[in-house]
């Protein structure tokens, strides 16, 4: 059994080095063809065009009768996938999989996805919120998501802490991250109550959590804002 | 909340539950001409009462026999063995009407969910697109099983030439997707054991929706997965159905059977009760919660696992007496308190003095929503809303830890006059009536503490004040029942305990009925509006 997994993988391994025009890339963390990073650029047309997008994959015992095990290491403004863990909601990696799909499939079914996003079975319930209310506005943040955190890397690597490519390619270019537009917030609508004396992180806070985007604002009161900031 | 569970509850006094004290009066059943039962689904407005002859694979004639009070509905226990047999007659019909093999028939029942009217109706239709529906087609000049030479399984990667002979086992269904066998038994295998699938298994090919049959599963998997695999594919046919219901208590493997449709969960509530003794919801599954309608009991619990934090200090065991301040354990299910030091009498629930509580005016039951309304501002709103539901789950809570405190302490009571037993002339048969009474009493609490659930989410009205009269009228007969039964007993005072314990059992039981009734009658006619939707 664990004979025809590795079997396995070290030829879906080879196929995706030898194919280089599907622009997927694997490679092996810590020398185990049994956690693999996986990498693929953003689709086109898209607000994810231009970035890259690394992949945490690791191959289960029971593979390929069991699902592989994904999520995205770089992070991804996406109704399906958490805005703070990278953890996927897609149903081949779940019930749906099958063995006959692959390392290289299923990245492509991940690439397909940020295409085509089911806000109705959402990961991250506050980015679907923000998808269904104001597309053109989630598409904004998402694009902003992507130049900031999926433009420095190009090919597959272990994920590491200390030499985060995105976050040195920031740096090299300038790029600092704020928070506000982090959270798909208008700059000027956390500055109109940071400047009634609350805390900007409250502020942000309180204006995710109550969905304070594009054309929702107008659904949401000044009080309602500032009852929540003094937490009644 | 987890300490609350009902199912904890049940689990502990399951083997002391008393069959007979389920429904109330035993002696007031009668015997009326019930038919069989049918899935009322049509006939919106019929609840109870209109129940015909229907066609049913148990062939159970002998469901509800008794004349039913208008809170009771009609159930009946299955075992493994009648739902195998029910089963079973059920694919045999299909086969011999359609004319096709069992193990198809047995697909197409569960593709349909065993709803055999309407597999016939679409497969009278058209055949050919529910069998593609279902996974059921066959073609004869395709083998299943084939040994081959120059074949690469697309799974394991594999290829004849690492098989002994140059030949391969191979397995494909009626799709013709063909994969090497050892493939499909991992397959089958992780399925059936890891996943605990059985009757959804497809085709291994992206998208093919083939159903593995129960041949070819036998063909491929080791014989003790084979049972697996059959136990599990006879538990989805209770899975599937509407109407049936597996008994939640653990351990036990019957399943219960309930003709009250999905749709009317927001005014019938189908207590049952399985052969074993675990009185549940058929509806929701939960534990036994009449009154209150399963919608508002799912909005209750999800807010009680909600606020659990902020409501915990309500499960302490100890309170301070409100008068001189020493400390008091709680140690039987009454709430009226006495302190040791002090004598004051106060009550558990709310602290005030008993006096008020006692005879003509038993107002614990009673939320005040007026000191809500003066609330003016919105601190004191969300304030006033805390306290609100405090106030509610504060007696939701007592009541299912004196049920407990109650079981307790008859336990202890048990004891002593088992010991008297020994020492007087008193019989078996004459001790019994402390026991029905605390069964009683037990099902009395798990009643009122749903009330609580229930009145939480009632509009106030005309309408709720008739309804908190009736809670308040239960609450009093049981806290009368269970001061009773904390009373120290001696040999000389017996005759007249159990007179008076028999006495407030029968009346309580009375109350408890009214509740029922009078809620159930409040759904029939649209009575009850709740400050939530669902
Ligand atoms: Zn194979
Ligand atoms: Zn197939
Ligand atoms: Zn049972
Ligand atoms: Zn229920
Ligand atoms: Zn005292
Ligand atoms: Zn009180």
């Amino acid at each position: 059994m664990s004979e025809a997994r590795l079997r396995r993988v070290n030829k879906e391994i080879a196929d995706c080095q030898n194919d280089k025009a599907s622009g997927i890339l694997i490679a092996l963390v810590d020398d185990s063809p049994f956690h693999l990073v996986g990498t693929f650029p953003g689709p086109e047309n898209s607000p994810y065009e231009g970035g890259n997008f690394d992949v945490d994959i690791v191959v289960p015992d029971g593979y390929p009768f069991q699902p592989i095990k994904m999520k995205f290491i770089t992070k991804v403004y996406h109704p399906n996938v958490s805005s703070q863990s990278g953890a996927i909601c897609l149903d081949i990696l779940k019930d749906q999989w099958t063995p006959i799909l692959t390392l290289k499939s299923t990245l492509m079914s991940l690439r397909s996805l940020l295409c085509s996003p089911e806000p109705n079975d959402p990961q991250d319930a506050e980015v679907a919120k923000h998808y269904l209310s104001d597309r053109a506005d989630f598409e904004r943040t998402a694009r902003y998501w992507t130049e900031i955190y999926a433009n420095g890397s190009e090919s597959a690597r272990p994920p590491n802490a200390d030499d985060d490519a995105a976050a040195l390619a920031r740096r090299k270019k300038g790029v600092k991250e704020d928070p506000a537009l982090v959270a798909g917030l208008k700059l000027e609508h956390v500055e109109q109550f940071v400047n009634m004396g609350f805390e900007r992180n409250a502020v942000i806070d309180v204006l995710k959590r109550l969905n304070y985007r594009g054309a929702n604002v107008r659904n949401v009161t000044d009080d309602r804002v500032v009852n929540e900031l003094l937490g009644i | 909340m987890s300490d609350m569970s009902d199912e904890n509850f049940y689990d502990d006094i399951e083997d002391t539950m008393d069959e007979d004290s389920a429904y109330g009066y035993d002696d007031e059943r009668e015997e009326s001409g019930f038919g069989g039962n049918t899935d009322s689904d049509e006939e919106e407005e019929a609840i109870l009462d209109d129940y015909g002859d229907v066609d049913d694979a148990f062939g159970t004639n002998d469901i509800g026999k008794e004349r039913l009070k208008n809170w009771q509905v009609e159930f009946k226990s299955h075992s493994v063995e009648s739902i195998v047999q029910a089963q079973k007659k059920e694919i045999d019909h299909v086969a011999s009407m359609f004319m096709i093999k069992d193990t198809d028939a047995a697909i197409l029942l569960r593709h349909f969910g065993w709803n055999k009217e309407r597999l016939i109706e679409r497969y009278m239709d058209s055949p050919e697109k529910v069998n593609l529906e279902a996974g059921v087609h066959e073609d004869p000049s395709r083998p299943r099983l084939q040994k081959l030479a120059n074949f690469t399984c697309e799974i394991c990667y594999l290829s004849s030439e690492d098989s002994p002979g140059g030949k391969m086992e191979t397995l494909a269904l009626a799709c013709g997707h063909r994969y090497c066998k050892d493939c499909y038994q991992h397959y089958m295998e992780q399925k059936i054991q890891e996943e605990g699938e059985s009757r959804r298994v497809q085709c291994m090919k992206e998208k093919c929706n083939l159903v593995i049959d129960e041949k070819t599963v036998g063909m491929v998997v080791k014989p003790r997965i084979f049972e697996r695999y059959k136990t599990l594919l006879n538990r989805t046919y209770v899975d599937d159905s509407s109407t049936m219901r597996w008994c939640p208590a653990p351990n036990c493997e019957l399943a219960v059977e309930c003709h009250v449709s999905v749709k009317k969960l927001d005014k019938v509530v189908p207590s049952v009760r399985c052969d074993c003794g675990h009185p549940f919801c058929f509806g929701c599954g939960n534990a036994a919660h009449a009154p209150a309608v399963c919608p508002i009991v799912k909005l209750w619990l999800k807010k009680c696992e909600d606020d659990s934090e902020t409501a915990n200090w309500i499960s302490a065991n100890t309170k301070e007496c409100p008068k001189c301040n020493s400390t008091i354990e709680k140690n039987g299910g009454c709430n009226h308190m006495t302190c040791r030091k002090c004598k004051h009498e106060w009550c558990w629930i709310c602290s005030g003095p008993w006096s008020e509580h006692g005879n003509s005016w038993y107002n614990c039951n009673r939320f005040d929503e007026k000191s809500g309304s003066d609330a003016r501002d919105t601190q004191a709103k969300s304030r006033a809303s805390l306290e609100r539901y405090l106030h509610y789950f504060n007696r939701f809570a007592n009541h299912e830890q004196s049920a407990r405190l109650d079981r307790d302490l008859y336990g202890r009571t048990e004891k002593k006059m088992e010991e008297m037993q020994l020492t007087s002339e008193l019989t078996w048969i004459e001790v019994q009536f402390l026991k029905k009474a605390v069964d009683t009493l037990t099902e009395c609490r798990m009643t009122l503490k749903w009330t609580y659930c229930m009145a939480y989410y009632l509009a106030k009205d005309n309408m709720t004040e008739l309804f908190e009269d009736n809670q308040r009228d239960l609450e009093k007969a049981v806290e009368d029942l269970s001061e009773q039964l904390e009373k120290p007993i001696e040999r000389d005072s017996i005759p007249d305990l159990r007179q008076r314990v028999t006495d407030l059992t029968v009346y309580v039981q009375k109350r408890r009925e009214i509740m029922l009734s009078d809620t159930a009658t409040g759904f029939e006619e649209g009575r009850w509006r709740w400050n939530v939707t669902f």
